[in-house]
């Protein structure tokens, strides 16, 4: 008799543990699904690729992008980021509705020319990585009016955040570029935009 | 001194309850839910809003991933001062005896390296190694507190296995199905690394894709435990047909561990051929773990059954 009654707590038990452990794992799905809100859309702007295409605000639309404001001879945080920049491009190799975009705010250093060996230097072998430039009047105006991000010491105050956009070209969310665990959380964010754009 | 045993009984129930809270953040994947360690977006009570929250980790902040990891990390503290209580208890009551004094202390040490552990993982961003070796140790310190619980029990339960003979291959059998169990553990938590870095890798497939993507060691995982299932059936049989007066607790222990196995198995299969549930994840870990602290109670009363 006292052998039955062990089985019935401990299977009550685990049916408590279940039904608690069910809710909060479905408290955490939603959580993981729920995107990031849209900051604002990015304006229209003419920058010139790595490769002497034109880039414009359209190259957003039906891709899902990371972009990133950078220039190659910088020692300070820019290696890490496109250390993790890198990671990530070669972590979606397969899927071409990831795009990556770094822009330089050192254009005047940074000419076509350089940008394409450096992209190259990055290991980037496809069109799924992009490096833009312009002057810098208008790299500035980008980042402040565009990205609302830091402009007024160019290049060496460059902001380090990465930025997620939208299939529809919108800012959705910013994250640390240094940081793991950041990029961690837009990897997430990343997954949840594609499979939205998937279905 | 009973209250130690009292006490202990208490901390071990409190460590499983923790190591399924645990497995809880792992399959929620919430693991992040708190950027920074010991605080929680540097604070001690994690923000329920935005706003708390300070600018360099906003891009990181969801209040419930925050949430579900800081009740991990209170339930951690409140299991970690327990265990440090039957450390006391034990110093107080039991400073003579080995059997209690090693292993309750060797649990505190290693709940002192667990709590750090903690730290790592979110230093690290949840390294597999780290997750894995972090599970690995709440396991030696319930195996530890097991064992130093039921030697207290024994002490004044002089009787308990006075009667009990029980064959000398049960040993082998024990730690067989024990080794095998860890063995197990580590397979499947490896199982488990390897689906989520093809997952990252792909984004898009699912998760029974996902799994027929891993290599052949998934299938190793199936066949030890069927092997165990064999294991315990041999272990219930020597108990039932060739020991005399085999103890309640021996008993009650092989057929409960036998049941586990099974369901194991069918936990284990449905994950594979129908979908990685995360409740299934959960407790297919959960029971493994519990299977382990069988094996430690078979074991210490065989030892027993010897001394006599």
């Amino acid at each position: 008799m006292k052998k039955i009654h062990t089985v019935y707590i401990a299977g009550l038990f685990i049916l408590i543990l279940g039904i608690g452990a069910t809710w909060v794992i479905n408290k955490a799905d939603q959580a993981h699904q729920t995107p990031p809100p849209i900051i604002k859309s990015v304006p229209d702007f003419q920058f010139k690729t790595h490769d002497g295409y034109t880039f414009t605000m359209e190259n957003f639309r039906n891709k899902i992008t990371v972009l990133d404001f950078m220039f190659t001879s910088c020692t300070g945080p820019c290696p890490i980021m496109a250390s993790n920049m890198s990671r990530l491009y070669e972590q979606y190799r397969s899927i071409p509705d990831v795009q990556f975009v770094s822009v330089t705010v050192d254009p005047d250093t940074d000419t076509e020319d350089v940008l394409a060996a450096y992209a190259d230097a990055n290991g980037v072998n496809d069109d799924r990585w992009i490096f833009i430039r312009s002057d810098i009047k208008s790299v500035k105006e980008l980042t402040r009016d565009g990205f609302m991000l830091f402009s007024d010491d160019l290049p060496a105050g460059h902001s380090v955040k990465f930025v997620l956009i939208d299939d529809k070209g919108r800012i959705r969310q910013y994250y640390d570029g240094t940081d793991k665990a950041s990029i961690a959380i837009l990897q997430a964010h990343l997954n949840l935009f594609l499979k939205n754009l998937d279905s | 001194m009973k209250y130690f045993f009292r006490f202990s009984v208490l901390t071990i129930l409190m460590t499983y309850l923790l190591i399924f809270v645990g497995g809880l953040v792992r399959v929620s994947d919430a693991g992040m839910g708190c950027p920074d360690w010991p605080k929680c977006f540097d604070r001690w009570i994690p923000p329920t809003s935005l706003d708390q929250v300070p600018l360099e980790f906003q891009d990181q902040f969801n209040v419930v991933l925050a949430w579900i990891e800081y009740c991990n990390r209170l339930f951690g503290a409140v299991t970690g001062l327990m265990i440090t209580i039957t450390c006391y208890l034990a110093i107080r009551c039991y400073r003579k005896e080995i059997k209690i004094m090693v292993p309750v202390i060797g649990a505190f040490i290693l709940t002192i390296i667990e709590g750090w552990l903690g730290g790592v993982l979110v230093d690290t961003v949840l390294n597999p190694f780290t997750i894995t070796l972090h599970l690995l140790l709440a396991l030696l310190i319930v195996v530890l507190l097991i064992y130093a619980s039921l030697q207290s029990y024994y002490l004044y339960h002089k009787s308990a296995e006075v009667e009990s003979d029980y064959p000398n291959s049960l040993k082998w059998f024990i730690y067989a199905t024990g080794l095998i169990v860890l063995i197990e553990i580590i397979i499947g938590t490896e199982i488990r690394g390897g689906l989520e870095m093809i997952r990252n890798q792909n984004p898009l497939v699912n998760s029974i894709f996902l799994l027929r993507m891993l290599g052949p060691f998934k299938y190793m995982h199936t066949i030890l435990g069927i092997f165990l299932v064999g294991l315990a059936y041999f272990i219930r049989k020597i108990l039932i047909i060739e020991s005399l007066n085999p103890s309640r607790l021996i008993i009650g222990s092989a057929q409960a561990m036998l049941g586990m196995i099974i369901v194991q198995i069918i936990l284990g299969e449905s994950l594979v051929f129908f979908d990685v549930k995360p409740l299934i994840q959960l407790f297919h870990m959960w029971f493994a773990s519990l299977i382990l602290g069988l094996c430690v109670i078979q074991y210490t009363a065989w030892e027993m059954s010897r001394l006599n």
